[in-house]
């Protein structure tokens, strides 16, 4: 039974991937098969939560080596969707599309659900190695995706995003064997099983401090730099924005909280052998720097993908603050995490739908939205609030459980200067909003919505964010409690 | 401290960490590519080493295929490149090559101290290297940082790659032979993916200098 | 410590020792000079002067008339006196053929280092001083070649003094002959590539600068030189080989100390020449290999070379320290 739901969750991303590479040229029944797929994996993300829910931990594999629990449940369901959510939006699937050719859709095709297998086998294994390799092997099928229209931007993107991307996950390789670093010499076994998170965690109060010390530093730096965490945040607004509107909101919807992911399992290892006053302590300085940075660099963006892309800046800075205020933190960090995932990545397909029309990444080059665009404009305005923490989304709600978390902390001049900062963020934001919705579109630029059924699952979006804003389904709950109980004092 | 294998362990790391410093001291990437395969070499050499005083087989197979894969496949590829996008004038380095070497130097020294509670902690008799290892880790972090050209920084990746093996091993005599594989094949392809950038790089800015590519600043 | 004869422990024994070791030095100078030469002639298919050919242009310069610019002070009639002493003085500290010697209480590590210095400080000031424009620019050249080149003499022996427990050099070549497996180690071997390289750039070798050559665009030694004659040059040409052989010295017994006599017999000290000639031998012969293998570095590369030698000496210490 278990083996059937994991399956069901991997295999259908590596069969797209499979008839992807196999079907040449690229028809577009490969991406509608895709498409398919990808709703049918989110369904068997969806049954793993369910289990969890109900209070059993799935396991597969020899030695454990996957296992879903509550960290994982959400996680699974929050990849998978977004990965739906992409996959629907995917550039085969449009007729007589210009802008992209079947050569570049084929390449969409096989990168972005290979990309998303390896996001999932990340946050479903067990095995520290393991997520290491899967989390490696997203920076390498991202990356090949990014170019998809060769223009020097996209190639310097790409190029500072491989490459950082790649150092830091080697920073986090270093920390990852200076973590099991005291086993050998005390075990000096040398089977997988190791490796393995619930080992890890049970001998985690009998290891050296110090050293687990030094690899949590080195696992927040690494696992950071993935994470867009300042100051390792240089290739992220690069990225984000030159890439594909699919991938965009892949990439920061959910690889953002993948590397999250990893950090909060070290942060479980490192709570329990050295204390959480460290590992609190370092995440609050790199949380506090992202939105720092991202709330003044929001205010003199001109174009409006780097717009979103310095958003989710801010948003993943402030999850890592909150991870790093106790156990009521973890639980508004992980609330913020999915309402998060949903509306970036809604916003980056609306974004890649408003490019289209208007054909300039300029915001100077979009105004008149709600006159050209009503419905992509109206969900875009709806998401842009949300992002910006208003009532009734979401993100309000996980906001303001943030702030609670941190005045139950004692902290409660940090959480002063957080507001500030967000409100630097909002109004930059909406200013921006503004100009974009209001006034007259430029020239040349059709009136009137087209291709109304890529809007059915934004408007899905848009509601579960409106669901998540009135009040925290009970499943939702019972697995963000699961969370921290995992995520440790 | 005891015995010929840590004698012959630090020996095998002092190797690895001298030939990384070449890369900040050498300017022609020939010179760069001939130093980083042969710090393969010292690394698949120490790994086998260890892996003779332990007695475990899966060493020699891990440190065989670092041979072949480092020692040998990469830097081929690594010279085709070269030739490829190499014709160029030497590009000079962000920072110039003495205060490289004494940044260098001070970057060992760092990594002395940031692997001090390691050393005192491990029992093991490779303990020594580590510092090594870390100062080799430093050493060419700051070599992507401070390099101009493309390839250098590919290469300055790729030692950085052999600093964490190293430390692995040292540290804890390595990690399970399958998980290493996995390792080695992401590492692989992690460089397969850099090696395309790189001519994708040189196709549309017509140079692999990296300062080129200052468009997307703010 | 030394047992045998009770010469050695007086104070009169073992300066008569050092003077003796002085005298050898001395004497075997010049002809390591020409030993270089002959084989780097030989290596690049000539013949080649004689290896004793320097004693005979010694003898030569000393019966020659001393010309001396009408700008000169008497900076430059002194310079050669002082850099011929301070050189010889050296030989009096470094461990040639036996240890330990009294004479370490003399001096140590520290005390050769500076009386290196002064050695090539007065040589740059006398370049300076007939206001020539070769000799400027010579000085000008030396300096920044000494800048870099004396903290890493210090710091390499000073690796070797960390594990040895002392700046006494005649120590330290003891506990490496007492200790064989520690002259493997790291420490020593990078300390020793250290030195290799600051001895072929304090000498005047390739690849810092020719000492054969006499191009504007390439001399350093030679240009401060440019201006003297007769019995100076002399002196300066004899301390100068005589610097090469301490250098070479230092290499040979400091790094691998067999040979030295620890008891002051005969037949110890007889069997100490005749290594240390070996050594000498050696030594001459690699750096002739060495310089016929590579090209001169331009100027401005020189630095860079030492900032790669003293990263080794830095290196060098902090094995040493871990390994204590």
């Amino acid at each position: 039974m278990n083996g059937g739901l994991f399956a069901a969750l991997l295999l259908p991303s590596l069969g797209s991937a499979a008839v992807a590479l196999a079907v040449r040229p690229h028809r577009r029944w490969g991406s509608v098969l895709g498409g398919v797929f990808s709703v049918g994996a989110l369904a068997a993300a969806l049954g793993l939560a369910a289990h969890v829910v109900g209070g059993a931990t799935p396991v597969w594999g020899p030695g454990e080596l996957l296992r879903a629990d509550a960290l994982s449940a959400l996680l699974a369901v929050c990849v998978a969707g977004v990965a739906a959510l992409a996959a629907l939006s995917a550039p085969g699937l449009d007729r007589g599309r210009e802008s992209y050719d079947q050569r570049q859709a084929r390449l969409f095709a096989i990168f972005s659900n290979l990309f998303a297998f390896t996001m999932l086998v990340a946050v479903t294994a067990n095995n520290v190695a393991v997520m290491w390799i899967a989390i490696e092997a997203t920076t390498i099928t991202s990356a090949m995706l990014i170019p998809l229209r060769v223009s020097k931007a996209s190639v310097e993107a790409s190029w500072k995003y491989i490459l950082i991307g790649s150092v830091g996950i080697a920073l986090a390789f270093v920390g990852t064997v200076l973590g099991y670093f005291d086993f050998v010499s005390r075990v000096g076994s040398h089977e997988s099983t190791i490796l393995n998170w619930t080992v890890l965690r049970a001998a985690a109060p009998a290891m050296h401090p110090q050293v687990v010390q030094l690899a949590f530093v080195f696992v927040a730096i690494g696992y950071g730099t993935k994470a867009g965490l300042a100051p390792m945040h240089t290739w992220l607004p690069d990225a984000h924005s030159e890439a594909p509107p699919p991938l965009s909101a892949m990439m920061s919807g959910v690889l953002l909280a993948v590397a999250l992911y990893a950090i909060v399992r070290w942060k479980a290892v490192a709570n329990a052998a050295v204390g959480s006053t460290f590992p609190d302590g370092l995440l609050i300085a790199l949380g506090t720097l992202s939105i720092a940075v991202a709330a003044l660099s929001l205010v003199i963006q001109r174009q409006y993908k780097r717009l979103l892309a310095y958003s989710s800046i801010e948003h993943t800075g402030l999850i890592c603050l909150s991870l790093g205020l106790g156990p009521l933190g973890v639980f508004a960090a992980m609330l913020h995490l999915v309402n998060h995932s949903i509306a970036k990545s809604m916003m980056f397909l609306l974004s890649g739908r408003i490019l289209d029309r208007y054909r300039a990444a300029e915001l100077a080059g979009v105004s008149g939205l709600l006159t050209a665009m009503p419905a992509t404009g109206a969900c875009f305005a709806a998401g842009m609030l949300a992002l910006v923490g208003l009532p009734p989304f979401g993100l309000f709600l996980s906001k303001f459980a943030v702030v609670r978390a941190g005045f139950a902390a004692g902290r409660p001049w940090l959480m002063g200067t957080v507001l500030g900062l967000l409100a630097i963020a909002f109004v930059a934001l909406i200013t921006q909003l503004n100009r974009m919705l209001y006034g007259s579109p430029p020239e040349g630029v059709a009136i009137g919505e087209r291709r109304r059924l890529g809007l059915v699952p934004l408007g899905m979006c848009l509601g579960a964010l409106l669901v998540l804003g009135l009040a925290v389904p009970r499943p939702v709950q019972v697995l963000l409690d699961g969370i921290v109980e995992i995520a440790g004092r | 401290m005891d015995g010929t294998f840590a004698k012959l362990a630090v020996i095998g790391s002092s190797a690895v960490l001298i030939l990384g410093l070449v890369l900040l001291w050498r300017r022609r990437s020939n010179a760069h590519i001939a130093a980083f395969s042969a710090q393969s070499v010292a690394l698949a050499a120490t790994i086998a080493l260890v892996g003779h005083f332990t007695g475990d087989g899966q060493l020699y197979t891990v440190a065989a295929i670092l041979l072949l894969l480092k020692g040998v496949a990469i830097p081929v590829l690594l010279r085709r490149m070269e030739r490829q996008f190499g014709a160029q004038r030497e590009l000079e380095p962000y920072v110039n090559t003495a205060t490289s070497l004494l940044l260098g130097g001070l970057l060992v020294l760092l990594a002395y101290v940031v692997t001090r509670p390691l050393v005192t902690l491990s029992q093991l008799p490779t303990r020594a290297g580590m510092p090594l290892a870390m100062g080799l880790i430093f050493v060419s972090l700051f070599v992507i940082i401070s390099r101009k050209k493309a390839l250098t920084q590919v290469i300055g990746f790729l030692v950085l790659e052999n600093g964490i093996a190293l430390l692995a091993v040292l540290g804890t005599y390595g990690i399970p032979l399958i998980l290493e594989l996995g390792v080695f094949l992401d590492a692989l392809m992690g460089f397969l993916v850099m090696q395309i950038f790189v001519y994708q790089i040189h196709e549309t800015f017509e140079s692999i200098d990296v300062d080129q590519l200052k468009g997307l600043r703010k | 410590m030394t047992t045998g004869t009770p010469l050695s422990g007086t104070l009169l024994g073992g300066s008569l020792l050092g003077l003796a070791q002085a005298g050898l030095a001395l004497a075997l100078a010049p002809g390591v000079v020409g030993l270089i030469r002959w084989l780097k002639a030989r290596l690049q298919n000539r013949l080649g002067a004689p290896w004793w050919q320097p004693y005979l242009d010694l003898r030569k310069l000393f019966s020659k008339e001393v010309i001396v610019s009408p700008n000169a002070s008497w900076l430059f009639r002194a310079a050669p006196f002082v850099i011929f002493a301070s050189t010889a003085a050296i030989a009096f500290l470094v461990p040639m053929l036996a240890v330990p010697s009294p004479l370490d209480t003399v001096g140590d590590l520290i005390v050769v280092v500076y009386l290196l210095l002064l050695g090539t400080f007065f040589l740059a000031l006398a370049g300076l001083d007939p206001g020539s424009a070769f000799g400027g620019m010579g000085a000008s050249r030396e300096m920044t070649v000494a800048a870099l080149a004396e903290p890493t003499i210090a710091l390499a022996v000073f690796a070797l003094a960390l594990s040895a427990g002392s700046t006494n050099l005649g120590q330290i070549a003891a506990r490496t002959m007492a200790d064989p497996a520690a002259a493997l180690g790291p420490g020593h071997v990078l300390a020793f590539g250290a030195l290799f390289i600051v001895a072929l750039a304090e000498t005047g070798r390739l690849p810092v600068d020719n000492p054969s050559t006499h191009l504007e665009l390439t001399m350093i030694h030679e240009a401060m030189v440019l201006e003297y004659s007769g019995r100076y040059l002399a002196l300066i040409e004899w301390a100068a080989a005589l610097k090469l052989l301490l250098f070479f010295a230092l290499l040979g017994n400091l790094f691998v100390p067999w040979g030295l006599a620890t008891r002051v017999t005969p037949a110890a000290l007889a069997l100490a020449v005749a290594v240390l000639s070996a050594k000498l031998v050696v030594l001459a012969a690699a750096v002739a290999l060495f310089e016929t293998r590579i090209a001169k570095l331009r100027l401005f590369r020189v630095p860079e070379l030492l900032s790669v030698s003293f990263v080794l000496a830095l290196l060098a210490i902090t094995s040493s320290f871990l390994w204590r």
